[in-house]
């Protein structure tokens, strides 16, 4: 049996994998969305299925407005994981009052700076063992 | 709670290692058994093994009760294998000091051990990616670099730190390794070479990183009764703490140069030890990045906020200055294999405060510190203390 590689570094995003499907469903569309607790109404990110502040597992969805700014970024050159290429410019970016953990794509590497605008660019990653269509919330300058 | 203390402790060669996952426990636990002659295998009660990637790296788990096989162990009271990412071999250790601490084992080895270059070198990077949020952070390539780099250009922005100054670091510690023939590094280098040295991400070039390290590391850890019938000079581990801000970058303080989890695990294990950090003799600190050490200083109370950078460049954390930190050449210059990296750490410090760390040997070294973390928002402190003091 020749080597054979059996990892999938990217997220089961249907509605048979995750309670969290509603996100991938309306990223294809291009929006960013996220949970709000319909307990404590404490808006979150990542969207979460459980609100650790009040305890309750109902969330209703809500669409954020895709627009942001960075507030901390690094550009890596070297040591990225197989199958990612560098230079890789990992942000993390301000959007509506929550901080975003992403990619972004389209930008020079050496433009980027703290506090520019950028809007949420839906990126497709590899399709998952069933054939469906992924995407990752990566953003671009704006 | 029954006194407890480290009576032995063996580490493995750490590099890029012509061995099986198996022949790092086989090294690590005969380096360990053969500096502790009073005890066999058979005597042993309990095993911990920290361990993170195995089922990755070996195609393994199941992973304490294989490492006690194949060392002749067979527990009667304890028996585990502990997961905290780069925390792993600490956190092993903790429920050691536990379980003997509540008089349910009286001698327990914690064996740490990671093969990490396998299958093949970008594979081994890819898996350190499961240490970090798969749906949220991995799947964008995130691994630990990129993390530790936003917290070294908040450090240089908030307190004007240097490129040079985190190049000391890398400085310090590969040339501390330079005298550790267990290290994965042992040439040294000079601050044109670290300055030089590839940019990994933003700020931080690769010799301010730790490496791919494959290694292994036990100690032996008994009560007080045990502890004096096997040895005239145990270690006593005095203070321990453990504090968690957050798992997701975006979960952490904003600033990410500014950890509060480590201080506050460090200030409780500072209270349970009844020391200070200015009784810090040596401490081994969690250089996974320059940066990580540079804060670390700066949490455990070590300097004040913001001027590690300082701190570094004047010696002050080296031989001559108030804390040795990291003698046995950090995960910068021994390498980073994850579960084995806080075994070895402690092994380390019973070397150093016993004083049989030779070449290494921090002068009449009696409180020393380790400390892991497992992402910028997860630390894990221990004070160790001669029988003295």
């Amino acid at each position: 049996m020749p080597y054979f590689r059996a990892t999938d570094p990217f997220p089961l995003e249907s509605a048979d994998h995750t309670k969290l499907h509603e996100f991938y469903a309306r990223l294809a569309a291009g929006r960013l969305a996220t949970t709000r607790c319909v307990g404590c109404r404490r808006l979150a990110w990542p969207p979460r299925g459980f609100c650790g502040e009040c305890g309750s597992d109902r969330f209703d969805w809500t669409d954020l407005s895709g627009e942001g700014t960075i507030h901390a970024f690094t550009v890596q050159e070297a040591g990225l994981p197989a199958g990612f290429d560098g230079p890789r410019v990992f942000a993390i970016v301000k959007i509506d009052g929550l901080r975003v953990f992403s990619i972004l794509v389209g930008a020079e590497p050496s433009k980027v700076a703290i506090g520019q605008p950028v809007r949420v660019s839906p990126l497709r990653v590899a399709d998952d063992p069933n054939g469906n269509a992924r995407w990752l919330p990566a953003f671009c300058p704006a | 709670m029954r006194k407890v203390a480290v009576v032995g402790a063996g580490v493995s060669k750490f590099g890029v290692r012509k061995a099986s996952y198996r022949d790092l426990i086989w090294e690590a636990g005969k380096a360990c058994f053969d500096a502790t002659p009073a005890v066999k295998p058979k005597d042993v009660e309990g095993l911990v093994v920290g361990s993170v990637l195995p089922e990755r790296t070996a195609f393994q788990s199941h992973i304490s009760s294989m490492a006690a096989e194949a060392l002749g162990i067979r527990p009667s009271a304890l028996s585990a294998r502990t997961e905290h990412m780069c925390a792993s071999g600490t956190v092993g250790i903790r429920y050691a000091y536990a379980f003997i601490a509540a008089g349910l084992a009286d001698l327990v080895m914690v064996l740490g051990v990671e093969k990490l270059n396998q299958p093949s070198g970008d594979e081994a990077i890819l898996n350190m990616g499961t240490g970090v949020d798969r749906e949220w952070e991995a799947a964008f390539g995130l691994t630990a670099p990129p993390c530790f780099a936003l917290a070294a250009q908040r450090h240089i922005a908030a307190y004007g730190t240097t490129e040079e100054q985190l190049a000391m670091v890398g400085v310090k510690n590969h040339t501390h390794a330079s005298k550790n023939p267990t290290a994965h590094f042992q040439k040294g280098a000079t601050l044109d070479q670290v300055l030089c040295s590839r940019m990994i991400s933003t700020p931080l070039r690769l010799f301010m990183c730790s490496p791919i390290t494959d290694g292994a590391a036990a100690v032996l850890v008994a009560s007080e009764d045990r502890a004096r019938d096997l040895t005239d000079r145990p270690v006593w581990i005095r203070g321990t703490g453990q504090a968690l801000d957050g798992f997701q970058l975006t979960s952490l303080h904003e600033d990410y140069a500014h950890w509060p989890a480590l201080e506050r695990a460090g200030r409780a294990a500072y209270r349970m030890a009844g020391v200070t950090a200015g009784d810090v003799d040596v401490a081994e600190v969690h250089d996974c990045f320059a940066i990580a050490e540079l804060i670390a200083y700066e949490e455990l109370g070590f300097c004040r906020k913001g001027e590690a950078g300082p701190f570094v460049a004047h010696g002050r954390s080296d031989y001559g200055g108030e804390v040795v930190v990291n003698p046995r050449g950090g995960l910068i210059g021994c390498g980073h294999p994850l579960g084995a990296t806080g075994v070895a750490q402690a092994a380390e410090v019973f070397a150093q405060l016993r004083g049989e760390a030779g070449a290494r040997q921090v002068p009449d070294a009696a409180v020393g510190l380790t400390h892991n973390n497992s992402g910028m928002g997860e630390h894990v402190v221990m004070i160790y203390g001669r029988e003295d003091r």
